[in-house]
């Protein structure tokens, strides 16, 4: 694909112009690393991934379906605003790949597709696994971008990944230069980043060992929530207190590792141990999302791991599973 | 293009109680549909349910509900004329087309028996392509039964099994006998070879009758199970009804036994 260069020192005055045509989501560094919207380009921290995921600007964490006013229903206005977002990791790109896969071709999501549609990637690319728990390397990540900031020692070298991103290239023109230089896939590939050792682990179902991560799980659903792939909603109704008949339906991120994720009526509650909802989490991210869509869910980000209040590894657990007979 | 969250308005056309904790409300929704199939009912303010269709008509949809939460109390609230917000229907419903020529075990626990209604009646609509009927039929007690109207009109065509926990002292018209739908499917003798068993109920249920069947030679490929999970979406993408990788609400809720096998963990 087509490569241009971005001298180093270019790089706030390329931010600056993106301001000017859009709402910038750049990755900010306070009490954790968070894509926030960006006033000084100089606050951009890439030192480290972000903790919090992505998908909050798409699929959020509180959405109005609609409301209501007794049986009559209004669907809110769904604007879409031009957004660039800067700084988005491999792993990041292709956890927005996932949840478009879900939200705009499984079902037509009208308020996801709204959030996105505006919506300018501009990844950039991790020269070294930023921390320990990054498994990347391990799954089958594609190239998922408009734009792609490669940190090269002298310049940056910027690869254009789609229409959007080709347009991008045209307006800002003036900032970058030509250049021969190819991006190989060899250099695409993150070192320190290819942890994860078992690729099929179907054979594991039965596995003694998913104890060991579970033992330790408090339910407190972090993993799920800061999980950039992890699409699972619930939806209630909110009145208002004024009058009864009028008030919203909502959508909220729910989680799989809460015993709630199943209560039917009777209390009846499925994958009631801590390890069947633990391993089903796993499965999900790891076999069943690729059953139906050819590939595996997780992106490999490490943030369930690191954000575990007891640091579950997921990756560890498997790693040191052996086939059991019987 | 269609919001796919956003439910349409259909008016009821009638609502008639069944027993102390469930009634049955007709809809006049047009829908082609197959039997096992179910729609998502919401009710403003209090959220949505879904229901399967336990009826066989391209008029009208039946739904048999029980008043266990917040939003089926308030279906029990609606009168006839009153408007019902509905969407669907979804799902996988019996591969009625498939079982053409087979004899039909119904095996129903409780509230279990009101998805299979919608097979019994899809059957009495094509007698001719199916072979004998028998219904296995439990309850927890004589006051429990629902579609005892129909009941009584099943019970001069098919061979019909009705049991309840305990009998109590209530005087019920239906001769039921005292004990567990699975000692009525154990004792009875039924041909595995060319059946095709339907079972719908708790799981302690559903457990127990499948592995009567077995015994009785029905292998994984002749059980067909109706499964009940939480959902919201019903369009798979919630998550909250998967069974492994499956979702009760597309896949299923009808399955094939050997397609999920572990009910319970899965
Ligand atoms: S499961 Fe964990 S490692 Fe995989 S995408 Fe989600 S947070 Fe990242
Ligand atoms: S998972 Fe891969 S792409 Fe994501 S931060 Fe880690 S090394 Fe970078």
């Amino acid at each position: 694909m087509e490569v241009l260069l971005l001298k180093k020192e270019r790089l706030n005055g390329f931010i600056e112009k993106l301001q000017q045509d859009f709402e910038v989501i750049a990755p900010l560094k306070g009490d954790v690393i968070r894509f926030l919207p960006l006033k000084n380009p100089d606050d951009i921290f890439l030192g480290k991934n972000a903790y919090f995921p992505i998908k909050e600007y798409f699929f959020k964490k509180n959405e109005v379906l609609f409301q209501f006013n007794g049986t009559k229903i209004i669907v809110p206005e769904l604007p879409s605003k031009k957004r660039a977002f800067f700084g988005l990791r491999r792993c990041d790109l292709n956890a927005i790949k996932h949840q478009d896969m879900v939200f705009m071709n499984d079902i037509h999501d009208p308020y996801y597709t709204a959030a996105r549609k505006d919506s300018y990637l501009i990844g950039y690319h991790c020269n070294t696994a930023p921390s320990p728990y990054c498994f990347c390397g391990s799954l089958e990540l594609a190239d998922y971008f408009d734009l792609m900031v490669y940190d090269k020692k002298d310049d940056f070298l910027v690869e254009i990944g789609s229409s959007k991103g080709k347009g991008m290239a045209k307006k800002y023109a003036s900032l970058f230069s030509k250049t021969s230089k190819k991006i190989s896939e060899e250099e695409k590939k993150i070192p320190g980043s290819d942890r994860l050792e078992k690729k099929d682990i179907s054979l594991f179902y039965n596995n003694s060992d998913w104890k060991k991560g579970t033992d330790l799980c408090l339910s407190c659903g972090a993993c799920t929530a800061l999980c950039p792939t992890c699409y699972c909603f619930e939806t209630h109704d909110e009145v208002k207190t004024s009058n009864i008949n009028e008030g919203e339906r909502k959508r909220n991120w729910s989680s799989c590792q809460l015993q709630e994720f199943t209560r039917v009526a009777g209390e009846h509650v499925y994958r009631k141990d801590r390890e069947e909802r633990f391993k089903h989490r796993i499965f999900h991210q790891l076999e069943y999302f690729k059953e139906k869509h050819k590939v595996p869910l997780c992106v490999g980000c490490g943030r369930c791991i690191e954000g575990c209040p007891t640091r579950i590894d997921f990756v560890d657990i498997l790693n040191n599973m052996k086939v059991e007979n019987g | 293009m269609d919001n796919p969250y956003v439910p349409r308005p259909y008016k009821v056309l009638s609502s008639a109680r069944e027993t102390a904790d469930t009634f049955t409300m007709t809809v006049g929704m047009a829908v082609l549909h197959s039997p096992g199939q179910f729609v998502q009912v919401s009710v403003p303010g209090y959220g949505e349910a879904p229901i399967s269709i336990c009826s066989d008509s391209r008029k009208e949809i039946k739904l048999n509900i029980r008043q266990v939460g917040a939003v089926t109390n308030a279906l029990a609230g609606l009168k006839k004329g009153e408007t019902v917000l509905l969407r669907g229907p979804y799902g996988k419903g019996y591969p009625m087309k498939k079982l053409n020529g087979k004899d039909i075990v119904i095996v129903g626990g409780g509230c279990g028996v009101a998805p299979l209604k919608g097979l019994i009646d899809y059957v009495e609509n094509h007698r001719k392509d199916f072979g004998q009927v028998s219904m296995f039929l439990g309850y927890r007690s004589p006051d429990d039964i629902i579609f005892k109207k129909e009941l009584a009109g099943w019970k001069k065509k098919y061979s019909i099994n009705v049991t309840v926990d305990k009998k109590g002292n209530t005087k019920s018209c239906i001769d039921a006998r005292e004990g567990f739908v699975t000692d009525a499917l154990g004792e009875t003798d039924i041909r595995a070879d060319k059946s095709a068993a339907m079972i719908c109920g708790p799981p302690i249920m559903m457990k127990g009758s499948i592995g009567i069947l077995k015994s009785k030679g029905f292998r994984d490929k002749q059980i067909f199970v109706s499964t009940e999970r939480l959902m919201y979406c019903a369009m798979g993408v919630c998550c909250h009804c998967m069974i492994r990788g499956k979702f009760t609400c597309l896949d299923g809720p009808v399955f094939r036994y050997d397609e999920i096998m572990d009910i319970e963990n899965g």
